[in-house]
């Protein structure tokens, strides 16, 4: 039976406006960037929109808009510390894109940008760019004593230094491959399982036991939402703690 | 998940520090070694400070 079941097949990028090549490498409007776009669309449509005719008694779009914004700052304030409402618009903004875009992967048929690594290495590589411009901007070479903890004896201060280096190295790509990893697996899994569907289907006698594959898609997409909207939360809250290291650096 | 990101994320900051330090100072293997043992070091504290077991950054409970 010709059931196409290729679970990678759905994070293929296909070009909409092309726009040459750079060496080898096509430059093209993608349907990924098409997305993001549409995610940015969305969030201008229930920020600016929403809140444009700024009730005292908020009505259904602007209560919505102000409750993410609440949860953000609270977030923010809470890993942050003082002086953190600066990062207000970096975080909310982080945290919208990355929302909206899970979302919208989950749509049946709609594309997972957050799928491809280069995005949320992308979106990582901007926040520990904050972290060190504005950490160096603020404290001056100060800044560098985010490698050095405090309460460490003498003796071992010279290996934890170095583990603190390699560690400040490491959270870009940890925060960029949680993001990728959850979002991929979760797309590739669903896929598998609700294609287990028509496979057992097209096998005869071993569709009696096709609504169980069936069940357990429908379990994986409501946990695939609950992931979709968790790693954004996880998104913004690391990304407000490591920017607590460029507010106050050296522990 | 995240624990497990965490760790992977330390060694594979460890990894790819050895390979740029070998592949520019021509220092063969021995970037790559020192730095490959010293993420998996990493590692271990990305996790222990994940996961709580090191009290994380105290000055942040002063300034509140």
């Amino acid at each position: 039976m010709a059931v196409k079941m290729d679970p990678i097949h759905q994070f293929e990028l296909k070009p909409l406006v092309s726009f040459g090549h750079i060496g080898n490498q096509e430059i093209a409007f993608t349907q990924s960037s098409l997305y993001m776009f549409a995610a940015v669309g969305i969030i201008a449509l229930i920020t600016v929109v929403a809140t444009a005719r700024r009730s005292v008694v908020p009505g259904r779009m602007q209560s919505m808009a102000e409750i993410f914004y609440e949860f953000i700052g609270s977030t923010l304030r809470q890993s942050a510390g003082h002086g953190s409402e600066r990062f207000m618009p970096l975080i909310f903004s982080l945290f919208m894109f990355v929302l909206v875009l899970n979302m919208l992967g989950m749509i049946p048929y709609a594309f997972a940008v957050t799928s491809h690594i280069i995005v949320t290495f992308a979106l990582a590589f901007l926040v520990i760019g904050t972290v060190i411009v504005y950490g160096f901007m603020a404290h001056g070479t100060k800044f560098l004593k985010v490698f050095v903890p405090s309460g460490v004896p003498g003796w071992l201060l010279p290996m934890i230094v170095a583990i603190e280096i390699v560690s400040f190295i490491s959270r870009p790509i940890s925060l960029a491959v949680r993001l990728f990893a959850n979002v991929l697996a979760g797309h590739i899994a669903l896929k598998i399982f609700a294609g287990f569907v028509p496979a057992l289907l097209a096998a005869g006698a071993w569709g009696a036991i096709s609504p169980l594959p069936l069940a357990l898609s429908v379990a994986v997409t409501a946990l695939e939402f609950l992931v979709a909207g968790l790693q954004a939360y996880v998104f913004a809250t690391l990304a407000s703690i490591y920017l607590s290291d460029a507010l106050h650096p050296g522990h | 998940m995240r624990l497990s990101t965490e760790f992977i994320a330390g060694v594979l900051a460890g990894g790819i520090l050895g390979w740029m330090f070998d592949h520019y100072l021509g220092t063969k293997p021995w970037g790559l070694i020192v730095l490959l043992m010293l993420g998996f070091a990493t590692g271990v504290y990305n996790v222990m400070r994940a996961s709580g077991a090191l009290p994380r950054a105290p000055t942040k409970e002063r300034d509140r």
